[in-house]
């Protein structure tokens, strides 16, 4: 018995040390923001937030650019969603329900992008974007990351559809549906949590994109605010506070939806790895 | 209709002996349709940029005057496979990536293990452990590089109230201490997706089994290794894959906490590639750089099927 009480102790103990270990880092973001001065750089700082200085949140959105850098990657992250999940449905539907030629290449095509490092493609890239007028551009943003997040979406949107019945479709096509009609009318209400799931995906693969970001935007008023934190890192000119204010209200928004939808997510990122 | 995938019985319901029949071209064409946008793009932003840089590689290119390429055959990877600070960077990125894997999927395991037993709050102890994932990586390096900070970060702070602080306390900034803090805080935001996964897994090891086991006598490290390890083993191979790719392509994390400093202690091939495109302007050898990544990937992922199909074959007997 005794021995019983002791293993439940302990494995209670773990789990605490695992999710202060898991939390702590974005808790000491918060309580950075939330610190004066003299907290901070005190011989013992403080440990815990000091709600009464809220106001840094405002300040920081009312003041400087952080309230721009935030729209701009709104912007992108929208775009992306819309775009990339709006390719990926009929993408995953073709690997789903037909058979064709090029197909075997296709889904390998897709698979091996997913090793390619952005830092790799930012090259040609940019001699691309600078022939189409693209660079300075958050169309031009929406269209890389789209390309970028779309055989994961696809993928998954693929293993989704493949869980769908037949019949059902089979049956709205004897009704003489057409294929476009079908799709939209009786798969994509089916696989609506997968969806979500993918537009999550695609919102935050372009909210945290970096590298295109940095290397494609000169105009600092349509800078992203990834490049705007990035470049927080090493400079000395903003307030601690101020940083980890915006950098907060940037994390904020990805942590919650990601718990939300975090049981789709994380089954279509292994689904769509998995069908390799 | 006949380009529908496995169509099942042949249609003998009357009414699709009188509707109207789709052209047969119309039909052969529908699965182009409905991918084309997609592998347009795909196509434009993906592949045609990856045969220009793998033509880069076999290049002398600058990125002051990227236009003027001029064909150079192997020299770029001549030179790089002979320069030690390259053999450095093999070295550096082999050590990152087996830490992280060995690192995100251990972690993982423990965690996932510690949370598969049904406890009060588990819910949320497993929406709150998946935080770190969830966290964009820009934010993971700026709260990292402050808590790391040399004079004022917490880190230090700890480390000197237990009397194990580094001399100075720039973690970042020394050669022996920066490729573990880059590692402690890639796992640290790779953890909650491998416990995920492997606690889904663990859902479904056979609990009659495992009681079994007991109650055969068998210790928990022995039930372990004959119950659950056999039922998570696929996951754990294909967490270990996937840690190995992602981290082999791994970037603004390392080059915004350190830019592969310092003195290359944390420069891997990704790194290496940036800054030899973007600081050297040198756009050829950043390319063969790219390339030596992307065999390795190649070389990983293949090598892992072939150990796939060994182990099933081994099954199978």
């Amino acid at each position: 018995m005794r021995r019983f009480r002791f293993g439940l102790t302990a494995r209670i103990v773990a789990v605490l040390v695992v999710l202060g270990v898991a939390v702590f880092p974005l808790y000491w973001m918060l309580v950075t923001a939330l610190s004066s001065n003299g907290d901070l750089f005190a011989e013992q700082p403080r440990l815990t937030p000091d709600v009464g200085r809220f106001g840094v949140f405002v300040d920081a959105l009312a003041e400087g650019k952080a309230a721009g850098w935030l729209l701009n990657s709104l912007l992108i992250a929208v775009g992306t969603m819309v775009l990339s999940v709006g390719l990926g449905i009929p993408l995953g539907y073709a690997l789903s329900r037909f058979s064709f030629r090029g197909k075997a290449v296709l889904t390998v095509v897709l698979l091996f992008t997913q090793m390619l490092p952005e830092a790799l493609m930012v090259v040609p890239l940019f001699a691309l974007f600078r022939r189409f007028d693209l660079l300075d551009s958050l169309t031009g943003l929406v269209l890389v990351n789209s390309a970028f997040v779309l055989p994961i979406v696809a993928l998954i949107l693929k293993g989704a559809i493949d869980g769908i019945p037949k019949e059902l479709e089979e049956a709205a096509r004897a009704d003489g549906g057409r294929p476009f009609t079908v799709l939209t009318r009786i798969n994509v209400p089916l696989i609506a949590p997968s969806i979500a799931a993918t537009a999550v995906i695609a919102f935050f693969h372009a909210w945290n994109e970096y590298v295109f970001a940095v290397t494609f935007i000169f105009d600092p008023e349509l800078q992203p605010a990834s490049v705007g934190i990035a470049n927080f890192i090493g400079e000395l000119g903003t307030p601690i506070q101020t940083v980890m204010a915006v950098a907060f209200l940037f994390t904020l928004p990805a942590v919650a939806f990601y718990l939300l939808a975090q049981k789709y997510v994380v089954s279509g990122m292994t689904a769509g790895a998995v069908k390799g | 209709m006949t380009v529908l995938e496995q169509t099942g019985a042949p249609k003998t319901t009357p009414r699709s002996g009188t509707r109207r029949r789709p052209s047969p071209l119309g039909s052969r064409w529908t699965p182009y349709l409905f991918l084309a946008p997609a592998a347009l793009f795909i196509l434009v932003f993906q592949a045609v940029p990856l045969v220009q840089e793998v033509y880069l590689s076999f290049t002398r290119t600058r990125l002051l005057n990227p236009t003027r390429s001029e064909w150079v055959g192997l020299e770029n990877f001549n030179r790089i496979f002979g320069d030690p600070d390259f053999h450095r960077t093999l070295l550096i990125t082999l050590v990152y990536v087996l830490a992280c894997v060995v690192g995100a999927v251990g972690a993982g395991l423990v965690v996932a293990l510690l949370l598969n037993k049904g406890f009060r709050g588990r819910g949320v102890a497993r929406a709150l452990v998946t935080v770190p994932w969830a966290a964009p990586g820009i934010a993971v390096a700026l709260i990292a590089t402050w808590m790391l900070n040399a004079q004022y970060g917490i880190v230090n702070r700890l480390l000197d109230a237990v009397g194990l602080g580094v001399p100075g306390g720039a973690i970042l900034d020394s050669p022996r201490y920066a490729l573990p803090a880059v590692l402690a805080t890639t796992i640290w935001q790779l953890f909650p997706f491998t416990s995920v996964v492997l606690l889904s897994a663990l859902q479904s090891v056979p609990q009659d089994l495992n009681e079994a086991a007991t109650v055969d006598g068998a210790g928990r490290w022995a039930t372990f290794r004959a119950v659950t390890w056999q039922v998570i083993k696929p996951t754990v191979g294909l967490l270990a894959l996937l840690m190995t790719i992602w981290s082999l392509r791994r970037f603004e994390l390392i080059w915004l906490m350190t830019k592969g400093g310092p003195v290359g202690a944390t420069e891997t091939l990704v790194t290496a590639l940036y800054s030899q495109a973007f600081d050297s302007k040198e756009l050829g050898s950043a390319a063969a750089i790219g390339m030596v990544g992307v065999v390795i990937s190649l070389i990983i992922i293949a090598g892992s099927r072939l150990v796939a199909r060994a182990v099933e074959k081994e099954e199978v007997r």
